[in-house]
Parts: structure tokens; sequence; C-alpha cells
């Protein structure tokens, strides 16, 4: 597999539970409740509108998420969380924990590590390249470098 | 026979120094899959048998001890008549594989102590949907948090055991396709139980500190491999690469504003620091990885070196003995007067 050709960039198979981490991720880093449109937008790629619904329901049935009527279609949120500051707790005493007496196990793998003074410089220079992806922007073309649907 | 199994004896100790050297060569150049997969176990294999091979030149300076020859019923003279070096060097590869054990011993309860405590705090967590804990925190901050194997939680087969924990502030610092990323990068590790093989890794270099650069090694295939599952599932390197960038960007920015606010010391040094994001960007900006048989074929021949030179040592070390036993007849006539 080259670098990103269109072909390439058929938006791989989901893992188990993949799906409903994403939406729960895009909800919960949105500023108010989405309705399965806006989730959908927002996701954008290869997604069903079926799909999306469907999974908001289920996660609103689990009680991962809780909506309100919004015209037509149901609006969803995260549910408040009733174990939330408790988890905030722990997770911060599990960062600090680890931070003080230094990961040596390796248990948290943590998505990207602090950075040096010169590698700031060429991620910012990598990001620039690719410029179009710079903001969400749901209602956008495809942007450039991503290929086509 | 005996001179092969003379040189052999030493095959530990070369071992080590060639995958001290090219440890981390081998984690760049190998295909992250395989090298998160054969490293690992090939640190543990030399650390072991370079241990093996101190401790048994130790026990033969030890059982030269009158009192402890005594008690082996071995004739401290002939037992020197059968050793190659001096004693002092015999009695410094002791103390040096004592030392070994001891950091190993030390790392192994640290690490296991972590460990649990990282498997209760995933329990507490509690279940979430997939593993997913948001984390209302203005902290950009991702990592996965393993549970300890024999703590599933009752996940299905396919799941993933253990929890992805994602602060608010990154999943708002991400559009949706770079969070796509970031969780099937988390998912990754948690799927791959990558933990146990940063452990395995970091056992070696404990108990064996040249070996410290190689586990370094294994810590960063280990997230060019998670990378690497996370560039397929969404089908582009370089939108990967892209997550990569943001994400650290993003945490980058807050770490300057803390600084300069005070809340954070300048200098101080996090666990977190790896220099790796760079390096794991310019890995998804290049073609994938691909296969290389031959390196793989020799880390495993290695490996295997190591282990009939540990054989070895144990035999020779077995072997010195025997000849130095006094016949049990002599012995006994010398008890009996």
């Amino acid at each position: 597999m080259g670098i990103s050709t269109p072909a390439s960039r058929q938006g791989g198979r989901r893992p188990r539970g993949g799906l409903e981490r994403e939406i729960l991720a895009c909800l919960a880093g949105a500023d108010g409740p989405l309705t399965p449109a806006q989730v959908l937008a927002s996701l954008g790629e290869d997604l069903a509108y079926t799909t999306v619904m469907t999974t908001l329901s289920r996660l609103h049935e689990k009680g991962a998420l809780r909506r309100e009527q919004a015209g037509r279609a149901y609006a969803y949120s995260p549910a408040a969380d009733p174990e939330g500051v408790r988890s905030i707790a722990v997770a911060q005493r599990m960062r600090r924990l680890l931070e003080t007496g230094g990961d040596r196990a390796g248990v948290l793998a943590h998505f990207v590590a602090d950075l040096g003074p010169d590698d700031e410089q060429l991620l910012a220079d990598l990001l620039a390249e690719s410029r179009p992806a710079a903001a969400p922007d749901p209602d956008g073309p495809p942007s450039t470098g991503r290929g086509a649907r | 026979m005996s001179w092969l199994m003379w040189w052999l004896m030493w095959a530990p100790l070369a071992a080590n120094l060639v995958l001290a050297t090219a440890g981390p060569r081998l984690a760049h150049a190998l295909p992250p899959r395989a090298g998160v997969r054969l490293l690992p176990g090939a640190m543990v294999v030399v650390a072991a048998g370079t241990g093996a091979v101190l401790a048994s030149l130790g026990f033969l300076a030890l059982a030269q001890v009158p009192a402890v020859a005594a008690l082996g019923d071995w004739s401290p003279l002939s037992l020197r008549a059968t050793q190659p070096g001096p004693v002092p060097l015999e009695v410094a590869a002791g103390v040096t594989m004592l030392l070994l054990l001891g950091s190993a011993v030390r790392h192994t309860l640290r690490a296991g102590h972590l460990l649990v405590r990282a498997d209760a705090a995933c329990r507490r967590i509690g279940a979430h949907t997939h593993g997913l804990v948001v984390v209302d925190e203005d902290v950009p901050d991702a990592y996965a948090l393993p549970t300890l194997p024999g703590h599933l939680l009752g996940h299905p087969p396919g799941g993933i055991s253990g929890r992805i924990v994602v602060s608010t502030a990154m999943l708002r610092a991400l559009p949706p396709d770079e969070r796509r990323v970031l969780l099937a990068h988390e998912a990754a590790h948690l799927a791959g139980h990558h933990h146990l093989y940063v452990q395995l890794a970091e056992l070696a270099a404990a108990a064996n500190p040249l070996l410290r650069p190689t586990a370094r090694g294994v810590r960063l295939a280990v997230e060019r491999e998670a990378d690497e599952a996370a560039a397929a599932e969404v089908g582009d390197r370089r939108l990967a690469a892209r997550a990569l960038a943001r994400a650290a960007l993003a945490k980058a920015a807050l770490a300057k504003a803390e600084t300069s606010t005070g809340r954070r010391a300048a200098g101080v040094a996090l666990a977190a620091t790896d220099g790796f994001v760079a390096d794991r960007a310019r890995a998804l900006l290049s073609p994938a990885p691909r296969p290389r048989r031959l390196l793989a074929a020799g880390l495993v021949l290695l490996a295997a070196v190591t282990l009939m030179g540990t054989a070895a040592a144990a035999n020779r070390t077995d072997d010195s003995l025997d000849v130095a036993e006094r016949p049990a007849a002599t012995t006994a006539v010398s008890q009996g007067r």
C-alpha cells in the first residue's frame, strides 16, 4: 500500500464497537445535542443515515446517551455520567502516579507524548501542508488529498 | 567437542552486545508488527542468558571457598584448575549477576504494583461504551488503560479489554476523521495487548541495562504498530499523520501555557516525553513498511544461539564440579577417621 491514493481511502472496516465509540466521542466533543443528520454530517465518509440512527438509538437504550425532541428528529447528547466525577479523579490519579514514578512498566499507552522544540515546527509544517482538514467542515465537499468517496 | 562448548558458553554475552547495539536499529527497520512480537522475546532470552553465564562464573568462584567446597564435597584446588579466568573476574561476574537480579526483581514488583493499580482504575471507571471513557477535562489527553489478563471484565470476544480514556479537550482539538484515528490507535494497543510486550522489554532492560535503548525501540515499535492499524482502518496514512500532529500540538500548547502561568514547573520531565511523535509522523508519511524476513530470522537465530550458549554454560559448570568432586570412597574414609 502506498501513500494515500484515492483508491486506498475506502474508510476501512471498523472493529467491533468502533462506530459506537466514534459516535460517543463525536457527541462528547460537540457543543450541544446533535441530531442523527448532524452526527452523520460530522462523521462524514461512508456511513448510511440508518446506520447512524440505529447506533444512536442503541446507545440511548444502553443509557449511554440521552435524547430530546428537536423538530421531527431526536437530538442526542452524552448521558450525564453518574460516575463522571469519580472517573475524572481516577484518570487524574492514574496519570499523576505514572508521571511521578515514571511509567517504566509501560502501563499507559498515550496517543501522543510531549514534544521537543524541533518536533513542534515539523508537525506544524505537516499540518500546514494539508490545510483543508484543519477544521471540521461537515457540509463542505471532501477536502483535497482525501480522495473521492 | 569441549572447545565448542567453551566458545558457545560466551555466546549469550556476545548476543547481549549485538542486541544492545543493533536492537534500536532493528526496532526501526523491522515492520512494527514483527518488531513488537520478536524483540521483547529476544531481549528476555538474551538478558536471562547473560545472567545465567554470569551466575555460573560466580558460582564457580563461590564453590572455591573452602567452607562451600566442603559442603559440596569439591576439591577447591582441582576446581580452580578447571577455571579459565582469574578469581576476581569470577567474583565480579557473580556480584554483577546479583545486582542485575535485584534490579529485575525490584522492577517486577514495581511494574506489578502499577498494573494492579491500572486494573483497579479500570474497574472503578466502570463498564463504558466499548471501553471508551470520556473525561471532562481541559487537558488534551488520550491513553489506553489495560486490564490484567485475568480480568477481561466480561468483554465479548473480539471486543477490547481495558479502557480508552479521552479528555473532552482532546476530542474538541480534533476533527471527526482524526478522532477516528485516535480511537483506532488506542483500540489497537488494547486489542494487541501491547502493554505486555512493553513490559517484557522493560523487564529485560531492568535485568540488563545495556538493553535499555532496545526497550525504547520496542516502545516506538508499539506506537508505530498502533499507528499502522489506525491508518489501515481509516485507509489514509496522511490523515493518521495529521491526527498525530494535531493532537501533539494541542498538548504542547497547553504545556506551554501551564509553564508560563506557573502551573507546571519548567523543565520537569514527564513520563510521556518520548520524542517519538516526529518519528511516527515521518513513518506514516512514508509507504507502509515491508516485511524484512532476513532481519527477523537473524533475530530468532540470535535468541537460539543464546539459548544454546546458556545450556553450554550450565553444562560446563556441571562438568567442572564433577571433575572436582572427591571420590566418594576417599571421602568416606576421611570421615571415618
